[in-house]
């Protein structure tokens, strides 16, 4: 165990933490920081307390000399949900990025989805980030999706983590659409029992994620990992075009016909290779790899 | 209005439109040309199969009809909520069609999407609110979430949050309250033909919606705020 990462995990972290330990040290500037008290116009009517950020930082700063713009969800603050404020901090620093040419962009995902008490508002602000994502890839600036928070990226934040050019996740990261709870209502509690994590994990968590073919990083939960792994996707290069769209439609039929009629991840990952599949969820990062070289 | 009302209203030259498994397609005449239709039908939910099918019809318009406009008719009841969808990650499969169809627009196709029937939370962003331009018939119905369901996750009385409904638009279900806050082009009425040629003839370069919500007061704060942040 590296013990310069005890107390630093990033699943725990508040989003200001996670942008202080993954970008360079004092690189980080906040733009519309909680000073400027841009709050929620609607959750008074349903007398919730409000938050300066609307539960998310938005700034700039360096990670390994580079410049990037990053956003950090805060799912300390109503899980993270996005509403009109919380969306268009988002959109803002995206379109900024078309004028200030970062080198990338980094967002930091940590939500549950859509702000049920903003609906329109939040499902209308989903759409116009996935666009303004899109508009900035467009523009060859390439933008990454780190997913270690303790609400995942589920409903509206899961979609938009599939508009990235590439995500890094811990195994505790969930990444889905449809969460845990509203499978458990429409399946029944025996097919999918919301309270059992080991069962969450495997099905939403980062490892499954990894093995399909979802994400490119897989990291230990450590802001160090996470950081590492970033400055590994500054790497990759700008692709956003039809070839590269005609290539996931394959990954993703194949995918389908695969693994069609598995209700479980680990028949998934029978049918990857794995000779023990049932031991996948207690190796570590670098043991699971190196069980990939083998199998 | 069911599909088979609809089509004849928006292409009264003819169309040779298809339905297999709830999938729509083929094409529509207009006086303009060609016109490539795209959709589901019978408030079908959108799961891996649906969104695969949806994508594939995007790649052939794509590969083989530059510059064809494309119209998607949007009649669903949200994503699929299964495990086994779920467990290959649909949210992939949903931003891979999401893809497609923006990038349809940046290759020079019109892309606008026509709410017919329902369209509803997670489907609503797989299929509507991420063409060029997003439209509704008066009698669809948007919504992120029906009135009982906020109830049970904000853990509100449902007579408040119906109460509520009548005044505060942002969280409410229908084409009006959405209308309001800018996620709405336009709501067609009268002509579809002359609606929908006309949509075809717009500027879709530029995603305008943060300054609809503010003209139209459905959303009070956000293109405020995303200039503050772009000029900041």
């Amino acid at each position: 165990m590296n013990l310069q990462n005890i107390g630093c995990n990033y699943l725990e972290a508040s989003a200001r933490k996670r942008l202080e330990g993954i970008l360079d040290p004092g690189s980080f500037r906040e733009l519309c920081p909680p000073t400027e008290k841009r709050i929620s116009p609607h959750l008074h009517y349903f007398d919730i307390p409000v938050a300066f950020d609307d539960g998310v930082v938005t700034g700039e700063g360096t990670l390994d000399g580079k410049t990037v713009a990053v956003i950090a969800q805060e799912g300390r603050f109503m899980g993270g949900a996005i509403g009109e404020v919380h969306s268009a901090k988002i959109v803002g620093l995206l379109r900024r990025c078309l004028a200030k040419k970062p080198d990338a962009v980094l967002f930091l995902f940590d939500s549950g989805g859509v702000r049920l008490q903003e609906a329109n508002a939040g499902e209308l602000g989903v759409a116009e980030i996935i666009r303004a994502i899109l508009d900035v890839r467009a523009a060859g600036i390439r933008v990454f999706g780190l997913v270690g928070g303790s609400c995942g990226a589920y409903g509206g934040a899961g979609i938009i983590t599939g508009c990235c050019d590439a995500l890094a996740v811990s195994e505790e990261g969930r990444i889905g659409v449809s969460g845990p709870e509203v499978i458990e209502t429409n399946m029944g509690v025996e097919v999918f029992d919301s309270r059992d994590r080991a069962l969450v994990w495997r099905t939403f968590g980062g490892k499954n994620r990894y093995l399909q073919g979802q994400v490119r990083e897989l990291v230990e939960d450590s802001m160090e990992s996470f950081r590492q792994a970033a400055i590994r996707l500054l790497s990759l290069k700008p692709d956003y075009s039809l070839d590269q769209l005609e290539a996931e439609q394959k990954q993703l039929e194949e995918r389908a016909e695969k693994f069609a009629g598995c209700r479980d991840a680990v028949d998934v990952w029978r049918k990857l290779g794995y000779p023990s599949p049932e031991n996948i969820p207690s190796l570590t990062v670098a043991e699971l790899k190196s069980e990939g070289g083998a199998k | 209005m069911t599909l088979q009302e609809l089509l004849p209203k928006l292409f009264p030259a003819g169309n040779t439109v298809t339905v297999t498994d709830n999938i729509v397609s083929g094409e529509g005449r207009t006086a303009s040309g060609a016109v490539s239709v795209i959709g589901t039908t019978n408030g079908t939910r959108l799961g891996i199969r649906e969104l695969l099918a949806l994508s594939r019809l995007f790649i052939n318009v794509l590969r083989n009809h530059p510059g064809q406009p494309i119209l998607m008719l949007v009649d669903n009841n949200g994503q699929k909520m299964a495990l086994e969808d779920e467990l290959l990650g649909l949210n992939q499969y949903i931003a891979h069609l999401v893809k497609l169809q923006d990038l349809a627009r940046r290759n020079g196709h019109q892309v606008a999407a026509l709410v017919y029937g329902n369209s509803i939370a997670g489907g609503f962003i797989a299929f509507g609110l991420c063409a060029g331009d997003t439209y509704a018939l008066p009698d669809s119905n948007t919504s992120v979430m029906i009135l009982p369901a906020i109830a049970r996750v904000t853990k509100l009385p449902l007579e408040y949050l119906e109460e509520l409904s009548k005044t505060v638009s942002v969280f409410a279900p229908g084409v009006k309250n959405f209308f309001l806050t800018g996620g709405l082009r336009e709501v067609w009425d009268g002509n579809l033909n002359d609606c929908m040629d006309k949509s075809f003839c717009r500027d879709q370069s530029a995603d305008t919606r943060d300054q609809l919500g503010a003209e139209r007061g459905g959303r009070p704060e956000a293109a405020k705020i995303i200039r503050e942040i772009m000029n900041a």
